[in-house]
């Protein structure tokens, strides 16, 4: 499934409006918020139809999926939106992991816990919160709101050490990024390492930041925010990847994908890539693949990556870390 | 005193909602500390043990509670059992903790639930006999045993 849906559910008394664009939504957050009431709603509407007093407006089939009988009606569902409500213990399994993986369906999942199996982004993640919209109404006007940002502070900050979760290119641009103001750079390989790393690097004067693909980071997030809200030192930085920032840079000769980028929901599809991350790799390949300078390898880096121009274009595009003190 | 076992456990009340739905007593509602939690977290009042008036879907019965209220409801009243108190949201965090200072209940935690980064509490975790004080020193103790939590 591609694109972006919006999806209106209504009662006399809630309303939900909200968009869905990528394959692997998770709402979490307080109690209380609505998120169970969300999916009841879904879930009456789908047996009862207009009977149930629900509306839900959307140009795909909304659905709920729980733990009767679960594999093989996934296996049945296409081109909808299935909701899953938490106490479903078959979204820690290897085998639903699968097969989201290859589903032309979206999911939105209510969970508190980390999935480490699905490559959600932290741009996916959403709490429910009553809107001040519909004030004096008597309904009552429910939003979602982005539980994470891309970065974790407000104003601009000078790192003393980079750790990155990637260990190959994106590691090695930033270890040249970082050398020129002889800053420290480290991999962490791999997302489930950051907070090793992290710990392991608390004596460490100055701020730590931290460099993560946010297309696939989601799983860990609200582990590291909980550590960055006890730790000042530490600053997070969530882009979609490193791809995604050397084709955002837009720097790259004869590769201009700005309408992708502007709207990427629009070109990528959940049963070939079950994260942008990998989109965005395959973009960049694809786009250089006939260059033998700028021919882009996750595995190790073009040199002319590492270019005093690219390694500028790429320092004014994250615009609030201070490379330069 | 609160106990907390990180990760999966076998004798834990997993769907707290179904079980909360099958077994809750109209007397726990009744409770001055029921009442309270009931307040904070869902902005409800209790009309009865069977009966509450939610500011948005108006008189409903106690299994209409949020998920993170109903855990709340099991672990004060049912404190030989251990409930996945993931259904809880932080905002849960703080009357988790309130109960544990009145009775001994043990939890079961499946992600890093946020007590408050400035909160002093004193709890034990199960796993391997730590006591943490703050989240300071929780949070490493948490994520490792969070993140040897087996997907299967």
């Amino acid at each position: 499934m591609k694109g972006k849906h919006r999806v209106i559910i209504e009662t006399r008394k809630v309303k939900y409006d909200f968009w869905i664009k990528r394959n692997i939504t998770i709402l979490t957050g307080d109690s209380g918020s609505g998120k169970t009431v969300l999916i009841d709603f879904i879930r009456e509407y789908r047996r009862y139809g207009s009977d149930s007093g629900v509306s839900v407006i959307c140009d795909c089939d909304c659905r709920t999926l729980d733990n009767e009988d679960w594999e093989r009606r996934l296996q049945e569902i296409e081109g909808s939106i299935i909701f899953i409500d938490e106490g479903n213990r078959f979204l820690y399994s290897k085998r639903f992991a699968e097969l989201v993986r290859k589903s032309d369906n979206y999911f939105v999942i209510a969970t508190r816990e980390k999935l480490p199996m699905l490559p959600y982004s932290v741009n996916e993640i959403y709490g429910f919160r009553k809107s001040g919209k519909f004030h004096e109404a008597k309904q009552t006007y429910n939003e979602i709101y982005h539980l994470y940002g891309e970065i974790s502070v407000q104003e601009g900050v000078a790192p003393r050490l980079v750790i990155t979760e990637d260990s190959n290119s994106g590691y090695e641009f930033f270890t040249g990024l970082s050398s020129q103001r002889n800053i420290t750079c480290i991999s962490a390989n791999g997302k489930s390492n950051i907070m090793n790393v992290l710990r392991r690097n608390e004596t460490v004067r100055g701020t730590r930041l931290i460099i993560v693909d946010g297309a696939a980071f989601g799983s860990e997030m609200k582990e590291v925010s909980e550590y960055l809200a006890v730790r000042s030192d530490a600053v997070l930085y969530a882009p979609e990847s490193f791809e995604w920032i050397l084709l955002s840079a837009n720097v790259i000769p004869d590769v201009n994908v700005s309408a992708v980028l502007s709207h990427p929901e629009a070109y990528i599809d959940s049963k070939e890539y079950v994260s942008w991350e990998r989109f965005f790799t395959k973009l960049l390949m694809d786009k250089t693949r006939e260059n033998s300078v700028w021919g882009y390898s996750k595995k190790k880096l073009p040199q002319a990556y590492l270019s005093p121009k690219v390694l500028s274009a790429v320092r004014k595009f994250m615009k609030l870390i201070v490379w330069d003190e | 005193m609160l106990t907390i076992i990180y990760g999966d456990v076998e004798e834990s009340i997993y769907n707290t909602s179904v079980y909360f739905k099958n077994t809750y007593e109209p007397e726990w509602l009744e409770s001055k500390l029921a009442k309270r939690m009931i307040k904070d977290v869902d902005d409800s009042d209790v009309l009865s043990g069977e009966c509450i008036n939610s500011p948005v879907l108006g008189q409903i019965p106690p299994e209409r509670l949020s998920g993170g209220v109903k855990t709340l409801l099991l672990i004060l009243n049912e404190p030989d059992k251990v409930f996945n108190a993931s259904t809880c949201g932080d905002n849960c965090a703080k009357w988790i903790l309130e109960i544990g200072s009145r009775i001994d209940v043990t939890i079961n935690l499946r992600h890093m639930m946020g007590f408050g980064k400035d909160t002093e509490f004193e709890v034990t975790i199960k796993n391997g006999g730590e006591i943490a004080h703050s989240m300071k020193e929780l949070l490493p103790i948490a994520s490792k045993y969070l993140n040897a939590m087996k997907q299967e």
